[in-house]
């Protein structure tokens, strides 16, 4: 399982990510990235629900209560134009240091 | 449910200003609720589904993951505070034994000689230790 240090950097990009493709509640995204990652990260869901509510209070993503397909109520989150704004800055920097490592590391990184 | 507000309120309470630590408590309750919820409807009994909600959640230092930048901060602010409340509490400590023994030794005679605020001393020393290992906590 990879190091938590490396990743944490990223788990607003990826947060945002996944709401970009469909909303969801909390525990759904987390079972999300756990799956996605196949169990490769596992984001400590005191972290990625911290994370929610920094993202919600920049209005990066807001929230609404929603009827879950089969069982009651949930809150959603849903990303915000400002939010995918903020993930398309991302998503350019991440390129920007995948160029950096893969010029220096060279054929030593896939 | 009790149970998860009450866990959740134990792991932020030394960080955070009332008003953000009011809603982050909201939030990750809600949250974990609606684990429990999942996880009752996948067929968990609930007390179980809150026992493992609660076991899987992560610690103080996973909530000051999500704030990178500020968990040092935070963490500063939360020794300050803990600091103050143990130096405090040694002075408290003085004062009262100091009071103990200047009534015990000023009507001594009426004592009959019995050195009680020895009692207060040592009985008092739990306020200054629990502040100190308290102060402890938070500094690791």
């Amino acid at each position: 399982m990879i190091s938590s240090d490396i990743i944490r950097g990223h788990i607003d990009t990826i947060v945002l990510k996944l709401l970009m493709e469909r909303d969801m509640y909390g525990y759904e995204l987390a079972g999300e990235i756990k799956t996605r990652t196949t169990n490769k990260f596992e984001i400590k869901e005191a972290t990625l629900y911290s994370v929610l509510q920094r993202l919600e209070s920049k209005e990066l993503i807001s929230s609404y209560t929603g009827e879950k397909t089969h069982g009651g109520q949930r809150r959603y989150y849903q990303i915000t134009p400002l939010g995918k704004a903020y993930y398309r800055e991302m998503i350019a920097e991440w390129q920007v240091l995948n160029d950096i490592m893969t010029a220096i590391m060279g054929s030593d990184i896939r | 449910m009790n149970k998860i507000k009450k866990f959740v309120s134990n792991i932020l309470k030394d960080y955070f200003n009332e008003q953000d630590k009011r809603e982050l408590i909201e939030m990750l309750t809600r949250s974990l609720e609606e684990k429990v919820e999942d996880l009752v409807e996948q067929g968990t009994p609930v007390e179980k589904a809150i026992d493992i909600s609660i076991q899987e959640f992560g610690s103080t230092a996973d909530v000051l993951d999500a704030f990178p930048g500020k968990s040092t901060e935070f963490r500063q602010n939360a020794m300050r505070k803990r600091r103050s409340q143990f130096v405090f509490s040694l002075f408290g400590y003085g004062v009262i034994v100091g009071l103990a023994l200047l009534i015990n030794f000023w009507f001594r005679d009426f004592f009959g000689g019995f050195l009680w605020f020895g009692i207060i001393a040592i009985g008092m020393l739990f306020w200054p230790g629990t502040m100190y290992f308290l102060y402890r906590i938070v500094k690791k």
